[in-house]
Formats: structure tokens, sequence, C-alpha cells
């Protein structure tokens, strides 16, 4: 049995795209894989699992049950592709436990692959957390995201080009539509019949270039 | 023959976690592949024993016939290690009984190793006890434990009372045991197996468990802090450590993976 995929979406910055990226991931691997599950740990925050209740359970790590009942879930080795969407108030606390407990050599021993998402930014806060994650979790896939929303086009220095993913802007009025709950990505692709619109290319896009960092992860490691 | 090694581990106040160190020992002893026996003085229900049944014997320090048990035995036991957790308010007492049997003077001589593990508490009257277990360690490795498992502070805060305290023995070794997460302590003493089954997610006859995956990454994380610990002060040299078979004495710190400990616990 392949690998079973963990996607932590994570920044330690708020609004620089996490949950859109999460949104995004989750929706694609449940259309690739015939199922996934996410979980958000944005408590009090419009969130995931707004858009996506059907998929997604909501977790606290602020307690060791809280991260007891997320990473006993996350290290089992089932098939079931999952997504963490990682609020930036939970960035040191969660990948500090993760160092602590050993969660990517463990994961690894039980057949989990864990992916890191990082949605990069201009702020120091921002190489200073990635540079952490490359030092921390040297053997783990990290994709760094390029949100043309965020970086205007301009990769920020500690960012490899090569080793990230371009997530391109979209016009203010379907950012606006696709923001609205509770709009989905996959429900829009079977709904359209206009395929050269805009949203429908771009999400299209979007996936493909999901699926092909999905499948060529080892470009992502160090 | 290795020279027999006794390491005494106490403290005359309670509650400051002697039968944890001495199971951290123990497990230690364990991945190093020496063998070591112990002997529990919380007659007659015994801690330690309930971790470690199968090595741990319970006995009642203060009487003769228990005192020949453990040192009249030493020279003859298949195990080189013995590792003795004196119950609280026995310490000191304990090491006057060893003084008076001739044992301190034949660990002066060089003929037997000794060590005391002095677990010490947050207050000055644990603080005194240094003093006064001081008198006894000629010719032994003594070595302060400063125990934070239960978010205790030594004085650091207060440099007077620390040094005059911490600074006053010379040949004192300090030992830092850190903080272990308090559900994680919780489970491993519900389990109640040694800190090396419960990583490797065994129960007490060596059966698979499902203890939590958070829970055993807090004990292996924190069992791996402390073997450093003891790795920095050589404790497996110091008690003459071969490990049966005559390899090298594995570095104890690096033993503390999943796959590691899974092998140690089966032992």
């Amino acid at each position: 049995m392949l690998r079973t995929p963990v996607y932590i979406v994570c920044s330690p910055r708020p609004a620089v795209g996490k949950t859109l990226v999460a949104r995004l991931l989750t929706e694609f691997l449940a259309l690739a894989r015939g199922q996934a599950i996410a979980f958000d740990l944005n408590l009090g925050e419009p969130s995931l699992v707004d858009f996506l209740p059907d998929l997604t359970e909501t977790a606290d790590i602020s307690d060791t049950y809280g991260k007891m009942a997320l990473m006993d879930r996350l290290i089992v080795h089932d098939g079931l592709a999952k997504v963490v969407d990682l609020g930036f108030h939970a960035f040191d606390e969660f990948f500090q436990m993760c160092d602590e407990i050993g969660f990517t050599k463990e994961g690894d021993r039980r057949g989990i692959e864990p992916v890191l998402v990082y949605l990069a930014d201009h702020s120091r806060m921002a190489a200073q957390s990635h540079r952490m994650l490359r030092t921390t979790f040297p053997t783990t896939a990290l994709i760094a995201i390029d949100n043309e929303h965020v970086l205007r086009g301009d990769i920020p220095p500690g960012f490899t080009p090569a080793r990230m993913l371009h997530l391109p802007a979209l016009p203010a009025f379907l950012k606006t539509y696709i923001d609205r709950v509770p709009f989905s990505f996959t429900g829009y692709l079977r709904d359209t019949s206009d395929t050269s619109a805009e949203l429908y290319q771009w999400t299209r896009d979007n996936f493909s270039k999901l699926r092909d960092a999905g499948d060529n992860l080892r470009r992502y490691r160090v | 023959m290795a020279k027999p090694a006794v390491i005494v581990v106490g403290a005359d106040k309670g509650g400051v976690g002697k039968t944890t160190v001495a199971r951290t020992v123990l497990d230690y002893f364990s991945a190093n592949n020496i063998p070591t026996r112990a002997f529990d003085t919380e007659s007659p229900r015994g801690t330690l024993k309930r971790f470690h049944p199968s090595i741990t014997e319970i006995v009642d320090m203060t009487t003769t016939s228990d005192q020949m048990k453990i040192f009249d035995t030493l020279n003859s036991a298949d195990a080189s290690v013995t590792v003795i957790d004196v119950r609280a308010g026995l310490l000191s007492p304990a090491l006057a009984s060893l003084r008076d049997i001739g044992f301190l003077d034949a660990a002066r001589a060089g003929q037997i190793t000794f060590a005391v593990f002095h677990i010490l508490g947050p207050s000055i009257a644990s603080l005194d006890e240094i003093a006064e277990t001081a008198s006894f360690m000629n010719g032994a490795k003594y070595f302060l434990v400063k125990n934070f498992i239960n978010n205790t502070s030594f004085f650091e805060w207060d440099q007077a009372t620390y040094n005059s305290y911490f600074h006053r023995i010379k040949d004192a070794t300090e030992l830092t045991i850190p903080k272990l997460n308090e559900m994680a302590f919780e489970q491993v003493e519900v389990a109640s197996v040694p800190f090396l089954k419960f990583v490797a997610n065994k129960g007490i006859k060596d059966e698979d468990e499902n203890y939590s995956f958070v829970l055993r990454g807090y004990v292996r994380h924190w069992l791996t802090n402390v073997w450093n610990e003891f790795d920095r002060i050589r404790l497996a040299d110091i008690v003459g450590g071969k490990p049966k078979g005559g390899k090298a004495t594995p570095p104890a710190a690096a033993a503390v993976s999943e796959n590691a400990a899974s092998e140690v616990a089966s032992k």
C-alpha cells in the first residue's frame, strides 16, 4: 500500500492564504483519491470547516488531550489522505510537539508521508520559520507556496523557486466569489459549462500542480 | 569478573522522585545490556517492583537479614550492578548502616564501586541533607540530582542560597532530570511498565499495547534527555559496564529510538 500522505498547511503569519490552499488541497485529494479528511486548527476564525463541513474536523492542540486526539489520528497508515490547516497561532506549538514526539521519524516507520506546505511571505518571521522547518525536519518534503496575492511576483530570499508552487492571483471579483461560503472548487468544476472561464482554468491548473507536486515529492526534499 | 557496583537512589524527603530516577537508571542499564538487579525498600508494598518485577526484590533495609541479602550476595549475584531505591527518610540511616558494616571502607579501598544518587527536593530542609549525606561520601561517587519532573526550582533565583548548598561539596556532580509531560507520566504509571516498554508500545508481558503515540513520543524525548545526562556522567563506565557478549557499550541516548526500544524492552 502506498504511503498515506499527511499535508500540513502552515505559516506563522496570518492572512497569507493557508485556508485557501488547504481547501484546494482537500478538495483535490478527495477528488483524486475518492476520500480525504481535513483537520482545522483555526478555532475562532472563519475557516476550513465552514467551507468543507463534510470533510473537516476541528482540532485544538492547546492541551495534551487535544494533541493526542489529533496526532493519534495523523499517525495512522490507513490510506486516507489528510490535510491539516494549521492556524498561525498554533504554528510554534505544533512543530515543537512534532519535534519532541518524533512525528516524522515515526511517520516514516509507519508508512506515513508528511508533507509541509508552507505559505511564504516577505516577513523576517516567515524566513526564520521556513529555515527552522528545513533544519528540524530535513528529510520531510517542504513545498513553499508562492501565493501571488502575497508575494506579488517577488520571491523572498531563502526560498528556492524550483521548490515552490506558484498560486496565481485571481481578479478581485473572483476572489470574493470563491471566498463566499459554501463555495466548492469541485462543485464548481462539475457544474460549470464554460470550461474556458478564468476560474475554471485557475482551479484545473492548481489541481494539476498539486497532483504533480504529490507525485514528485522528492523534488521538495533538501 | 567485574567489580560489583552498588547504586543507592535516595533522599530523606518524600515525593521528590526517587523511584522515577531509579526506574530511568534500570532502563538505562537494560538498554546498555548491563545485568542489573534492584532492591526496593518500600517494604512491604514496593513501588519499583511494580515497574520492574523480574529484577526487583522488596527488602527492609533496617533488618540485618535483608542487609545480608543485599550485600553478602554482591559478588555471587549474576548481576554486576545493584540498584537500591531507598525509601523516604531512610537515606541517612542506610548510609550509616553501610558504614557500620564496613561497606563504605570497602568502597574506599576500591573493592566495590559505590555511587549515591541523592534526589533533591525544593526545600531548605532537603538541601540541608546534602551536608549530612556528604559526610558518608568519602570513596563514593556522589550525584546531586535536581529532579524537575514535578516543576521544582532549586533556589537558582537566589544565588547565595544556591551556592551555599550546591557548591559546598567539591566532589559532588550535579545531574538534571528534566520535566516529563504530566499526562505521559500518569499514563506510564497506569500502565505499570518500564519507560522503555512504554516507548516500545509493549505491555507487562511484552504484549502489543495501544498507548497514545503522542504520550509515547513525550516519554521517548524525555528519556533520551535523561540518558544524555547519564552518558554525560559516564554512568555505564562508572559501573564497569561491559555488556554481555563483550560488545562496546552503545551510547544509550541513541538507543531510545522506537525500534531499539522495542528490542530492548523485549529482553
